[in-house]
């Protein structure tokens, strides 16, 4: 397995030999599934949520529904699965038998109690079987057992009371892992702060309905004739996930590492989480579609990502986008433009006059005997809808001019 | 047949299409099948609708989807195929078509009965979507049919492994769910065989009775026995196919042309168990004018393509064929079809041994069909038509289709039958 020097990196005091882990999901179920994936490069764990047992836990059945988009499958995925059905001892047997035998990787336990003294005999076993941090799972949206998971981020100080027990029992670093179903997820993470978490874990999934059956009338995944609200995560989610590590690395005065994830698939997606703060990376859904080899080229597109621009940390990628975003008003409303078309490559679609007559500045006319679009530049919004649609994107034919001095562009009223 | 696309390979196809502002794939279809229409409603999963359009609009749909040549047709002009290749639209034609049969989803019904009748000559395809249309707009329709199965060229002549009887036969019942009827073994060639459908209360005629006489090779010293021409040869494969694959068990095959007969021959010949199968054919391989699915479909048959060869006599062992003469030619000037001529090479002939020659160098219109008063033919023996497909001055009588055209493709029978369909109602004013 190829090492990567400048993948290495030091994430609440643990040190890591590169940020990506697997979340804690499915894919990190039991010892030898997690074994699996250190061999083929992931450099941590976040296992498998643990409960100390004192509820039942049954998955749904079945638990999970794809989300497809025309003949992409999984662009998003809903899952209804709970938190470890197997018994805590197995568990924990379990994260010993990782630290045994993959000393270099950093396991870290995740835990969710249903109260104090569960919370802290948990954080506790996990120290005591050499789990390297703890992470506190106050978000899974779809427990079935009252009192649990996201309902305790909805009652926030619950978030400050439970981190505040497992930091009495242990001295393992913390993350409070969150959701993104709340209307600002800085302030569930400064309860978590207040109780001493060390760092942040975000997103976990985002509450959905990926579908409802036409003949069933039943929402997706159907449990015997039923649908629930649940998590979604997966692609279609990063956009969310990305939005929500970007407010955590902003927030003033928090000043808490953030582990990112939400629809990590290439290193590209990867990047863009270090870039908005993300010290370290989770990886489930892609998992899921890919198998656990889908690490390897997280993991050489970083380090051709890094060497090309002679950058030899990730210390020197983490949070570097951050000063370039702003609330919108503080843009430069100044600068205006056009698209610019490079029409030697075009093939003559008329998509873009298609969308620009429907959703545009009505500035495409199309030419019937050529069949290529018109630019009329002095109607042009400058809106570049007309650049997603275009078929040549690689690189794209269409793309963005600014204009100094551009006149503003106001539709006069329709006669 | 090819395999049928899947419902996600067929909504990946959809998808690389460009759903153009212009399409020049509708532009490119003689049947008016809207290729930019239903791939549009495919690809936003609106598979009725899709259905509806294809079979609207064409009620070979489905036929037309598995033999038309696209290439030269609706995805000629694809604009994908400036981004990498053109969009299947057979493939998604026929996608359609046959998941609307698994659904049981039939988009057509038979008119309001008006009380009139016409007479259809020929079940092929220009004879059944004429029929087709005319029931969907009240009409009685009778298609008169020489053969004793209907579906003209595409029952006994199209091999089966381009399209299956079976799946021709699941397009004819939804013409027959229209109500259209069929009254077979029988032929409509003489001015008494019109007069006596014009007693039985036919208001119109629409001759579609297609192109069904081979040309043979013009060649001194045909023998009986071993030579035979493409379209009775195609026939006796569909009706007779075990009896051709002990025939042809470990024979060498001669096929001469270059049309999408003599591709049908060639393979048909490859898959009945020939040993050598060869297409002989005077020209190049660009000016053959065989489509390129079926050249392609022939050389993954294994045929052998003499190209730049032309036959110059009969090899015989007394009334059977031993083989053929054959010279090496090489291209000349364009001729006044704008093809550059075969000029044979002195010095070069030589024997190509056979066991079977197949002769597929041109199908023409039956000549019996002069006999109707009125009608004019070209010295090809093709009907002439004056605007609405109106194939007599004085008496309400059609014509379309390869009758008409001489041999082409079926999306443009299709397009001949409705128009035809519509000059009728016209006519006859409903």
């Amino acid at each position: 397995m190829t090492r990567y020097d400048r993948l290495q990196t030091t994430f609440c005091g643990v040190k890591f030999e590169n940020p990506v882990m697997l979340s804690s999901s499915p894919v990190s179920n039991t010892g030898e599934m997690v074994g699996r994936a250190f061999d083929a490069g992931f450099g941590g764990v976040v296992f498998k949520t643990i409960g100390v047992g004192r509820e039942k836990i049954v998955h749904p059945g079945p638990r999970m529904a794809g989300y497809d988009y025309h003949s992409d499958r999984l662009v998003g995925l809903q899952n209804v699965e709970q938190i470890s059905d197997r018994p805590m001892a197995d568990n924990m047997a379990d994260l010993s038998y990782l630290k045994k035998n993959w000393p270099e990787k950093v396991v870290v336990s995740s835990i969710m109690g249903f109260t104090k003294d569960e919370w802290r005999d948990l954080a506790k076993a996990s120290e005591d079987v050499g789990a390297d941090m703890l992470e506190l799972n106050f978000s899974c949206p779809h427990m079935t057992v009252e009192g649990s998971g996201m309902k305790v981020s909805h009652a926030q100080a619950l978030v400050g009371e439970f981190t505040a027990e497992v930091k009495k029992v242990t001295g393992l670093p913390v993350l409070a892992k969150l959701t993104p179903n709340i209307t600002d997820i800085t302030e569930t993470a400064r309860y978590a702060a207040e109780g001493g978490a060390d760092g942040l874990t975000a997103i976990n999934t985002v509450m959905a309905i990926s579908g409802v059956g036409l003949d069933d009338y039943t929402p997706r995944p159907n449990v015997a004739g039923k649908g629930a609200m649940s998590g979604y995560s997966g692609p279609a989610v990063k956009p969310i996930g990305l939005r929500c590590v970007a407010q955590l690395a902003q927030a003033d005065s928090l000043g808490l590492p953030v582990s990112g994830c939400g629809g990590i698939e290439t290193w590209i997606d990867a990047a863009e989480y270090l870039l908005l703060g993300a010290g370290t990376l989770q990886i489930t859904t892609g998992v899921i579609h890919y198998g656990y080899r889908i690490v390897e080229d997280i993991l050489e597109g970083l380090d051709f990502f890094l060497a090309e621009r002679g950058l030899h940390g990730l210390d020197q990628v983490v949070g570097k986008a951050l000063p370039n975003l702003v609330p919108t008003d503080q843009f430069d409303l100044s600068s205006q433009g056009v698209a610019d078309y490079d029409l030697d490559r075009c093939v003559g679609c008329g998509q873009c006059h298609i969308v620009c007559q429907d959703a545009g500045g009505q500035c495409l006319t199309w030419d019937d005997a050529d069949r290529r679009p018109v630019m009329h530049e002095e109607r042009c919004l400058g809106c570049m809808i007309c650049s997603f649609v275009c078929p040549v994107a690689t690189p794209p034919m269409i793309t963005y001019r600014v204009v100094p001095g551009k006149p503003e562009i106001l539709p006069p009223p329709s006669v | 047949m090819k395999p049928a696309l899947t419902m996600n390979q067929a909504m990946a196809e959809a998808a690389r299409c460009l759903l153009c502002h212009d399409a020049p794939c509708a532009a490119g279809c003689p049947a008016s099948t809207a290729p930019d229409v239903f791939i549009r409603k495919l690809r936003f999963r609106n598979l009725k609708g899709a259905a509806k359009v294809i079979k609207e609009r064409n009620v070979m749909g489905g036929v037309c989807a598995v033999v038309c040549p696209t290439c030269s047709l609706c995805a000629a002009g694809c604009t994908a195929a400036g981004l990498d290749e053109p969009i299947d639209i057979g493939a998604l034609q026929r996608f359609i078509v046959e998941h609307a049969w698994e659904m049981g989803f039939s988009p057509l019904s038979a008119g309001k009965p008006n009380g009139l009748k016409v007479a259809i000559v020929g079940s092929g395809p220009a004879g059944l979507s004429c029929a087709a249309e005319l029931a969907r707009a009240g009409y009685q329709a009778m298609v008169f049919e020489r053969l004793s199965a209907p579906g003209g060229m595409l029952r006994h002549a199209i091999p089966d492994h381009r399209l299956s009887p079976a799946f021709l036969e699941r397009e004819l019942e939804d013409i027959r769910a229209l109500g259209v009827r069929f009254r077979l073994e029988t032929a409509i060639r003489t001015q008494q065989d019109l007069d006596s459908l014009r007693e039985q209360g036919f208001g119109a005629v629409f001759l579609a009775t297609g192109a069904w006489r081979c040309a043979t090779l013009d060649l001194p010293g045909r023998p009986r026995e071993g030579v035979t021409d493409a379209l009775t040869f195609l026939m006796g494969a569909k009706e007779r196919p075990k009896e051709l694959r002990h025939e042809l068990a470990g024979k060498d095959v001669l096929v001469v042309g270059g049309g999408d007969t003599a591709m049908d021959a060639a393979v048909t010949a490859s898959l009945a168990g020939a040993r050598d199968v060869f297409i002989l054919y005077r020209r190049s391989f660009a000016q053959m004018p065989g489509s390129p699915e079926e050249k392609t479909l022939a050389m993954d048959a294994g045929v052998h393509f003499m190209i730049l060869t032309q036959p110059v006599g009969f090899e015989t062992r007394g009334d059977r064929v031993t083989g053929l003469r054959v010279v090496r030619t090489r291209l000349g000037e364009p001729d006044s079809g704008g093809r550059r001529r075969p000029l044979p090479i002195s010095g070069t002939e030589h024997s190509l041994p056979a066991d079977l020659v197949v002769e597929a160098i041109g199908l023409s219109p039956d000549t019996s069909i002069r006999e109707i008063r009125s009608l004019r033919t070209d010295e090809a023996g093709r009907i002439q038509v004056t605007a609405g497909q109106r194939a007599a001055a004085d008496l309400p009588v059609f014509a379309g289709g390869d009758a008409v055209r001489g041999a082409s493709v079926v999306a443009k029978a299709v397009c001949d039958g409705k128009a035809a369909a519509a000059a009728i109602r016209k006519e006859l004013g409903r």
